[in-house]
């Protein structure tokens, strides 16, 4: 990190002061830092629920943006639509393209790890695509879609903050997967399909129905996350939807281990690095890229010490 | 010529002692068999003189010259080669790229695979072994599997030849001809060290034969002065004879039965037959995993215990709890409770005695005999109406071998009606109340049928 400082000639002091300010020193900053976790939360359980079934997404990203669209769709075709029933919608748009993708591994035999990763190219197209021609707001010049009207946003808790109950909403979304995950019958056949699909075979379960439901969940909980960004925080969709929320979501699920309360704490971690990199961004010579590269060297500083440990701890063991 | 000698070697991994002070000799061409029980420390011995794990303590000779074997490179250069009981195989790799893989120490920057292959061909062309240099190791079979491992070893140095149980997988038509080859090997003057678990393949190809009993060595014996029930006697330390077959009782009602064949509740049925002959399709077929035929007639509560507990048994790196989980009435409800979970897998842990720290051990760090006890647990905790089992004891050592047995016995005496396919001709004559043979997929009445 510190080396990052030096090569971008940033003084190391006050820019190490600036991401903490910027994470956690005030109302605004500590709600830029949830905001910034919700999305990645919310993708990040939905990697979580693909990948204990031996299932890897790589197509968060798509189906976040997919959710965006299905919401923006409904509104446009039922300006009346209330809050809920766009998030439903956004569900349903992130399901659909994740639970295709597994049909093709599963059906057809295409791996899904390379479905995933074209279908985010085609999602991305067809956002830019959707933003430009159909669901363009005819008022402004600007590929983006209508906005929403205030009554059919989620609830902001402060007039001053971005920060709204969609938040929450990602937080009692998250502890319910644990409980599934880990507290019923379905979440253990979910994390037996991915540890040995063959013992769940040769004990009568049918894997490829179960990898098929994580899927469903997984792209339904990515797509949810594009429903609460749109319906949370933009009001409208634009090319520039995504801020790599669905790529983002595979580091935020492995650094919690692919355990939901490990990636609450992993995707409060990317939203604080997020909201203090923002900040040193604005207030010192960095340009914006050093958002991502201090969140790549902060991942695998975290990375790095957790196997450093790990390391530790074995030989330990053997001595 | 080498003789081989061990002197008071000890190791210890954490608190467990593998092997204290151990002292054998090895003389040269002979074939000497390393017997004794699952954790008896044979691999142990095995891996310090292949180079793979260094002794605590106690000294190597060879040729009367005390030698370090750090490195499996240094016991190739000593002139020790080994098979381990798990193939070393790339299977995506043909046939002359493992070899070549085998001598990588000798390669040059451009790999001509065949060349390098060649003299390991030739050596296995002698023993009358034929390859097709292209061919993908996934795609032969078991049997040719092995002898492509041991054509790795077969490199001009060799002259102290380990193997690691090399007939655990192999059908009992393998088995002779693998035995012939040793023969062959050991004419040539090389030094077989041989591990195995069954006693009558010992008594067969062996000269001498060393036992290993919890680490402790017991003694060495010629073959030729000894029986099958002094060298068990030596391995568990008792003179209880090895096994006795139970008596029977009459059967019940039927319990299954398909295309012209049932079995009865109580009834042990033995299926055998050379591997690779719809012995997994059939016992899938009868456990309802895979398209029933029309007329297959199943009870309710079938229980299956595949023939590869690692692939199809076990999640290893789940618990043991998981593990014991997944046949559980427990998911039947709502939800999972983890202390009801823990509380039925410690009851079966105890009833079966499965050795482990915690329950919360992943089930990959236990020993073989353990992991099956696992699978068998989870099968037989609900009394099954039919047990369909295939090759249940393969590579288990004498005493987890004779608990599943009891545990199968245990089974059909409390009315499971049981399907034990096997490959393994001892373990039908001591279990089943009758046999068929399967050939290409067709049940016969005996084995010369299936072999005609």
């Amino acid at each position: 990190m510190i080396l990052t400082f030096l090569i971008f000639g940033l003084p190391v002091g006050s820019s190490f002061r600036l991401i903490a300010e910027g994470a956690f020193s005030d109302k605004i900053a500590i709600s830029r830092t949830l905001v910034a976790m919700t999305p990645m939360l919310l993708t990040g359980i939905g990697m979580t629920f693909a990948w204990r079934a031996g299932m890897y997404n790589i197509g968060g990203e798509g189906q976040f943006i997919c959710g965006g669209l299905a919401g923006a769709a409904l509104f446009q075709a039922v300006p009346s639509a209330p809050s809920w029933l766009l998030l439903l919608a956004t569900c349903i748009g992130g399901m659909l393209i994740a639970v295709f993708a597994g049909w093709l591994q599963i059906k057809r035999g295409v791996p899904l790890v390379i479905s995933t990763i074209l279908l985010n190219f085609i999602a991305l197209q067809f956002l830019d695509w959707a933003c430009a021609g159909p669901l363009k707001d005819p008022v402004g010049g600007v590929p983006l879609s209508k906005r929403l009207p205030e009554t059919s946003m989620l609830l902001r808790f402060d007039r001053q903050t971005d920060l709204h109950s969609g938040t929450v909403y990602a937080l009692v979304i998250a502890a319910l997967a644990y409980i599934f995950l880990f507290l019923t019958p379905e979440g253990f056949r979910i994390r037996l399909v991915g540890q040995n699909t063959r013992v769940a075979r040769s004990n009568r379960m049918k894997p490829n129905q179960i990898q098929l439901g994580a899927m469903a969940i997984s792209g339904a909980l990515c797509g949810l996350a594009g429903g609460i960004e749109y319906v949370g925080i933009s009001g409208q969709i634009g090319t520039s939807f995504s801020q790599n929320w669905g790529f983002l979501a595979i580091p935020v699920a492995l650094l919690g281990s692919l355990h939901p309360l490990g990636v609450i704490a992993s995707a409060l971690y990317f939203g604080a690095l997020f909201a203090g990199c923002n900040n040193l961004a604005r207030y010192s010579s960095a340009q914006n890229s050093i958002i991502y590269i201090m969140q790549a060297v902060a991942v695998l500083i975290v990375v790095a010490l957790g196997q450093w440990s790990r390391q530790r701890e074995t030989k330990v063991h053997n001595e | 010529m080498a003789t081989l000698r061990v002197r008071d070697v000890s190791k210890s991994f954490g608190v467990t002692r593998a092997l204290r002070s151990i002292s054998l000799d090895f003389q040269p061409g002979e074939v000497h068999a390393v017997l004794g029980e699952n954790g008896a420390g044979k691999s142990t011995l095995m891996n310090i003189l292949g180079g793979l794990i260094a002794p605590d303590g106690g000294e190597i000779l060879l040729d009367e010259k005390a030698v370090r074997i750090n490195s499996p490179r240094d016991a190739r250069n000593l002139g020790i080669e080994m098979v381990h009981q798990h193939f070393m195989l790339v299977p995506n790799f043909t046939v002359a790229e493992n070899l070549a893989l085998s001598q990588a120490a000798n390669l040059e920057p451009v790999l001509n695979a065949q060349k390098v292959a060649e003299p390991l061909l030739g050596a296995a062309k002698a023993l009358s072994w034929e390859f097709d240099p292209e061919a993908k190791v996934a795609e032969l079979t078991v049997g040719v599997q092995q002898r492509l491992e041991i054509t790795k070893c077969l490199v001009s140095s060799c002259r102290i030849l380990i193997l690691d149980e090399p007939t655990a997988s192999l059908s009992g038509a393998e088995i002779t001809e693998l035995f012939g080859v040793i023969r062959n090997l050991k004419s040539g003057g090389i030094t077989v060290i041989i591990i195995a678990h069954k006693l009558r393949e010992i008594l067969t190809i062996a000269d001498r034969a060393s036992v290993l009993r919890q680490g402790d060595f017991i003694g060495t014996v010629e073959i030729a002065n000894t029986t099958e029930n002094e060298l068990a006697r030596m391995m568990l330390g008792t003179s209880e004879p090895p096994n006795q077959q139970n008596s029977r009782q009459e059967f019940g009602e039927i319990a299954v039965s398909w295309s012209g064949h049932q079995v009865r509740r109580g009834e042990i049925l033995g299926i055998g037959g050379v591997d690779g002959n719809g012995q997994v399709e059939l016992a899938e077929m009868l456990a309802g995993i895979t398209n029933p035929p029309s007329d297959l007639q199943l009870p309710k509560n079938v229980a299956y215990i595949p023939q590869d507990r690692q692939l199809d048994g076990l999640a290893l790196s789940m618990s043991v709890n998981d593990n014991l989980l997944v046949t559980s009435s427990l998911l039947d409800g709502r939800f999972v409770s983890p202390v009801q979970a823990q509380k039925a897998a410690t009851q079966l842990i105890e009833k079966f005695q499965i050795k482990v720290n915690s329950s919360e051990d992943m089930a990959g760090s236990l020993s073989g005999g353990n992991q099956q006890k696992i699978v068998v647990a989870r099968n037989l905790m609900q009394t099954p109406d039919l047990l369909v089992t295939v090759n249940p004891t393969r590579g288990l050592d004498f005493n987890a071998a004779k608990f599943v047995h009891d545990q199968f016995r245990e089974a059909a005496a409390n009315g499971a009606a049981v399907i034990l396919i096997s490959t393994d001709r001892d373990e039908l004559a001591l279990l089943a109340d009758r046999t068929l043979y399967l050939a290409r997929g067709i049940l016969k009445a005996t084995m010369e049928d299936a072999i005609g």
